[in-house]
């Protein structure tokens, strides 16, 4: 006998030697209670699982605004600062000024030009 | 199949006494099929109820009750190859405590409260394990599967997913290694 079929007998041996085990009357009871206890555990779980999923995309959608919002320096540079508003305020003085006395000199040529 | 197609559907609807009718139907298989994967009578029972405990959780990733069968002994290999492991922890770290002669008197001490058949019978399954432990714990499984429970390729090939070729390829060094570790252990005398 070669040691091929040697093997397959002591794996049929084995086969054999290996009983084969009763269900116990405790055996549908235990699933259950294992069943019970993992879905209690499964539940705190999956609640506290979709509880991240929710604060990482709020953070996301938080992080996607302010990645198309312009940035807070440009905004700044484009404001009008101080200098900035005593210039337009000394620019409307001045053409005020100038408004005035053109329409001075207007009033003044206003009969000549009516003479005409 | 050992249920109708439409139990499958209303266990996996989330009817519970449909779920009981698939474990009584499948539970005595499973015992048998997980007895001679482990080897280890006194551990069958927990490990078969862990196999219907993701049964239940894995229900719902059934594609179509066509495929049950496959699916349930990809559980139960599953379940079997994690209490391999668990077990071979628990040995190494065990054993690690021990010394060799320690080792030994515990053997034989385990070995004479058995008598007659069961004696034989533990011897059997002793020396087997000695063999398997020359593969590893997947090859184990799949050598058990196909020599000790008599699936075919075809059926392998269904609960993992793998190629005819590759199962082949990998049964036929598997068998390899536990031939040589055979030869060895019956021309030291250990058969």
């Amino acid at each position: 006998m070669n040691s091929d079929s040697k093997l397959d007998e002591l794996f049929q041996a084995y086969r054999a030697a290996c009983p084969e085990v009763e269900p116990s009357a405790n055996f549908m009871p235990e699933i259950w209670r294992r069943i019970e206890s993992r879905h209690t555990f499964w539940f705190v779980f999956q609640k506290l699982a979709r509880t991240t999923v929710t604060a990482c995309a709020a953070v996301c959608l938080l992080l996607v605004f302010l990645n198309f919002m312009p940035p807070f320096e440009n905004r700044l540079v484009q404001a009008p600062n101080y200098t900035d508003a005593l210039m337009a305020e000394h620019n409307a003085e001045s053409t005020d000024f100038t408004e005035n006395i053109r329409s001075a000199t207007n009033d003044e040529g206003a009969p000549a030009a009516n003479n005409r | 199949m050992l249920v109708e197609q439409d139990v499958i559907e209303r266990a996996r609807a989330g009817d519970g006494g449909a779920f009981n009718d698939m474990v009584l139907a499948y539970r005595k298989r499973i015992m048998g099929t997980i007895s001679r994967l482990i080897g280890r009578p006194e551990d069958v029972e927990d490990v078969a109820q862990e196999v219907f405990v993701r049964l239940y959780y894995s229900l719902d990733q059934l594609r179509t009750p066509e495929v049950f069968e496959p699916w349930l002994y990809r559980l139960t290999v599953n379940a079997a190859y994690d209490y391999l492991r668990r077990v071979k922890r628990r040995n190494e770290s065990r054993m690690a405590d021990l010394s060799e002669q320690q080792v030994l008197m515990a053997d034989f001490l385990a070995s004479g409260r058995r008598d007659g058949d069961d004696r034989q019978k533990g011897q059997v399954r002793e020396f087997v394990d000695a063999l398997f432990q020359h593969v590893s714990d997947e090859d184990r499984l799949l050598l058990t599967l196909k020599e000790v429970e008599g699936l075919s390729l075809k059926e392998l090939e269904k609960i993992y997913r793998v190629n005819e070729n590759a199962l082949k390829v990998r049964l036929f060094r598997a068998r390899q290694r536990v031939l040589k570790a055979h030869k060895t252990a019956t021309a030291d005398g250990n058969l």
